[in-house]
């Protein structure tokens, strides 16, 4: 029933998801299937998009979806 | 002197009728402010000083009467009695317990150490195990004015064994105890027979009902927990509207997407949307285990969502344990040796525990399953990478999650045989809240060894002993074995 998310961002930085700190970027995070909102613990705001909302489903821990966050 | 009589008899009556209107189950109380770093949540709670997170110990404790809270008791004496080191630091197994979920029986034991600790060991047999509890409820219930009180619609049995527990086990300790004592979170778990689903007595549940746990009694959710169908009434509680400010659980928000309508996390939020109809003004619960008579639901939930899951991804836990303590009984199949086929009763008792039982064997070949696929998919990772390595050096490489290494071990009365025990003896033994001395002794000294007889716990202990020892990880006891054996 998991599914894989992998956000990556330039270094290493606390991921939101739905407004909550859970685990960090560049790593493997299983979580249930579905809809969530990801976004970078801030400050520095130094990221764009803010957020990003994904219907996380159809992973693979070898093919996790990713997430991308750019710096500014 | 007939008009006396008659004047007297109607005073009576006219007393008792008072004593029945008055007669009311305690509510709980509404909450005004929804405050997350408050009330009796995992996250708030202190973890003691030797207690580390790096070693996360859960403890299920099963239903069965008296019979699980014997063979739990045995189980927690014997953690007691292992000595381990974590990060240099000596002590026991049990000061690293972090969680214990309960159901029933089960969750006499569990309360009492969450609220009274070292204590357990000095007088619970006496204050619970070895006492007539049974006995001691109907004796209440004969009293003429319990008789009455429990007349009235709002006042059942179950709040009479309420009163008992509170008076003569919990010493009338509220949630705030259990608070201030920090982990072991401590997880009551009973059945809200409405949508048939289970309740938690946290603060998380409590939130969803606009209540404050911290003020309620701590023997009422055992009570609830405890609450064997039709031998005791439910216990009821008052479903609020949410407290100002009430923030869902983070997993929450998106859930509800149509198409996810066969997910668990739909289910999950569609079991929280009960509370928030506010229709459902009442919440009536009884035994834990119509829903989960083994206590790993709640475990399972922290795991997929829940504070589990948030110390894995930190990075928090390197090593996660869950001991399931399983009082199963089963009786020796003699139908399939008959003719004839089963008379009613027997066909209604099957019918009642056939469903159950078996949906306890799942929820731990569950707990099983999802943990042992964590391993193997971290293993699988390792393997790729190293291959990259050896093979496409400066090939980038597959991204892992947080390692946790894993163990899985279930104390259950059919392991008895491999200890040369006869497993019919516990097998065979009643649910009740009265059982004999020598039984009791027999359950408490059964857990302990059964204990030790699993693979898997002994996995753990060469691990912890070898890495405290700074020596690599014993060949024996590869990643995965701690949870299928070795």
């Amino acid at each position: 029933m998991s599914e894989y998310l992998v956000v990556l961002f330039p270094r290493r930085r606390r991921v939101l998801l739905n407004g909550e700190p859970k685990g960090y970027t560049n790593e493997r995070l299983e979580l249930e299937g579905g809809t969530y909102t990801v976004s970078l613990l801030q400050p520095p705001l130094d990221f764009t998009p803010m957020e990003q909302v994904i219907d996380l489903r159809n992973t693979a821990p070898m093919s996790p979806m990713e997430v991308i966050f750019e710096e500014v | 002197m007939a008009p006396r009589i008659s004047r007297s008899l109607i005073f009576i009556l006219l007393w008792l009728i008072q004593i029945a209107a008055c007669a009311q189950y305690p509510l709980n109380q509404q909450n005004d402010r929804f405050d997350k770093q408050a009330g009796y949540r995992f996250e708030h709670l202190q973890r003691g000083p030797r207690n580390t997170d790096e070693l996360f110990v859960c403890l299920a404790f099963s239903g069965g009467g008296t019979r699980a809270a014997a063979l739990a008791y045995g189980v927690m004496e014997e953690l007691r009695k292992t000595p381990i080191k974590v990060q240099g630091v000596e002590k026991s197994l049990l000061d690293e317990v972090d969680v214990i979920s309960s159901v029933s029986g089960g969750s006499f034991t569990a309360a009492y150490y969450g609220l009274f600790r070292e204590k357990l060991f000095a007088d619970f047999r006496t204050k619970f195990l070895e006492r007539n509890i049974q006995g001691a409820l109907i004796a209440k219930l004969l009293n003429p004015v319990n008789l009455v009180r429990v007349a009235s619609p709002w006042f059942g049995r179950i709040d009479l064994a309420a009163e008992l527990y509170d008076r003569e086990v919990f010493a009338e300790a509220t949630f705030a105890r259990l608070e201030e004592n920090g982990r072991p979170f401590v997880i009551l778990n009973a059945t809200n027979l409405g949508p048939g689903r289970r309740f938690d007595f946290t603060q998380e549940y409590f939130d969803a009902l606009g209540s404050r746990l911290d003020l309620y009694p701590v023997s009422r959710a055992v009570a609830a927990s405890s609450a064997f169908p039709f031998l005791l009434t439910p216990l009821s509680l008052k479903n609020y509207p949410q407290a100002k400010g009430y923030d869902p659980p983070w997993w929450y928000k998106g859930a509800l997407a149509e198409k996810d309508w066969f997910t668990r996390r739909y289910d999950a939020a569609k079991n929280l949307d009960f509370y928030k109809d506010k229709q459902n003004a009442y919440v009536h619960l009884m035994d834990g285990g119509l829903a989960d008579n083994i206590g790993v639901r709640a475990i399972l939930d922290a795991y997929a969502h829940g504070f589990i899951h948030q110390k894995i991804l930190d990075g928090d836990i390197k090593r996660l344990v869950l001991i399931v303590v399983n009082a199963r009984t089963e009786a020796e199949d003699r139908l399939s040796r008959k003719t004839s086929p089963p008379w009613i009763i027997t066909v209604a008792e099957k019918t009642a525990t056939v469903a159950m039982d078996n949906y306890s064997f799942e929820s731990i070949a569950q707990l099983r399953g999802e943990l042992y696929r964590r391993v193997q998919i971290q293993e699988d990772t390792d393997a790729c990478n190293r291959r990259l390595d050896q093979y496409c050096p400066g090939a980038p490489k597959f991204i892992e999650s947080k390692k946790v290494d894993i163990y899985v071990v279930e104390v259950n009365f059919k392991a008895a045989e491999f200890i040369g025990e006869d497993p019919r003896y516990y097998l065979n033994l009643p649910t009740t809240f009265s059982l004999g001395k020598e039984q009791i002794e027999k359950l408490m000294a059964i857990g302990p060894k059964l204990l030790q007889a699993s693979p898997q716990y002994q996995c753990l202990l060469k691990v912890l002993q070898a890495e405290a020892e700074g020596r690599p990880r014993p060949k024996d006891c590869p990643p995965g074995a701690g949870i299928m054996g070795n």
